[in-house]
């Protein structure tokens, strides 16, 4: 599957229909399939709120593609340079009402995705997650 | 899909709040709307069980506004309890640690018996 989206929350989230309408038709399973709406919609709905700080129009490429071992998704956006791989890992106190609200999202994505990588070019930035199918069942360490 | 938000509360002192469908940046908003009118029926120490059986789906917006109804709850002297978490809830909220293992119960009869057990405490 390959899409392109202006960086509008609304067309996120027909992105992520679309997401799982095609993990669903690769016979991939629930849990994976949730695996990656959630990975999705927390790097997606992420970029739409903080990466055009200066209110100006955004597109971000969404590529996923199912192999027989593994699913790889690959988002291209051309939003401010952000690494999700730079974030301090947040506190986890033990019970969400005794906490800051935020960075649980990024927190999510990379405890859920097998593999993420980010590199930024001058396209923008690029990020690699893969997911690994057969693992979906339990978090990664 | 959406998110469908049903209450009961049967006495002022327990409510339940059913979700069903997705609870995402899309639709945190209609539950923090049902909230407002919900929560001011519980009673003060009051308890209120979230009921997830028909919750597929949860992300860290969805966690937000069950943070915030989280505080209200403890800002009144009430408890949150949530019933039935399905798995990839439960991923969720084992990733985040988002609630004490003791508010989660994994069916009525365990709630039931953990409510019996507070109400004892408090008479007894």
């Amino acid at each position: 599957m390959r899409l392109c989206i202006p960086n509008r929350l609304e067309d996120v989230f027909l992105a992520l229909d679309r997401a799982e309408l095609t993990l669903d038709r690769a016979a991939i399973d629930n849990a994976c399939r949730a695996d990656v709406r959630l990975v999705l919609e927390e790097l997606l709905v992420n970029t739409v709120r903080h990466g055009y700080p200066d209110g100006r129009e955004g597109k971000i490429d969404i590529h996923l593609e199912i192999r027989a071992d593994i699913v790889r998704l690959e988002l291209r956006d051309d939003a401010e340079a952000f690494d999700p791989l730079l974030y301090d890992p947040p506190d986890l106190p033990g019970d969400i009402a005794d906490r800051e609200i935020g960075g649980l999202g990024l927190h999510l994505a990379r405890s859920i995705a097998s593999d993420f990588e980010y590199a930024r070019d001058a396209h923008g930035n690029r990020v690699v997650i893969r997911f690994d199918p057969s693992l979906s069942d339990e978090p990664s360490p | 899909m959406t998110l469908i938000v049903r209450s009961e509360s049967p006495i002022p002192a327990r409510t339940t709040v059913w979700l069903e469908g997705r609870l995402d940046a899309a639709t945190f908003g209609d539950l923090d709307e049902a909230l407002r009118d919900i929560t001011p029926l519980v009673d003060n120490g009051g308890t209120l069980v979230i009921e997830l059986s028909g919750l597929e789906y949860i992300s860290s917006a969805g966690l937000r506004s069950l943070a915030q109804l989280r505080k209200q709850m403890h800002d009144r002297d009430g408890r949150t309890l949530l019933l039935n978490p399905q798995p990839q809830v439960k991923k969720v909220f084992d990733i985040v640690k988002a609630v004490p293992v003791a508010e989660v119960f994994a069916s009525v009869a365990e709630l039931d018996q953990y409510l019996d057990h507070m109400q004892r405490q408090i008479t007894g």
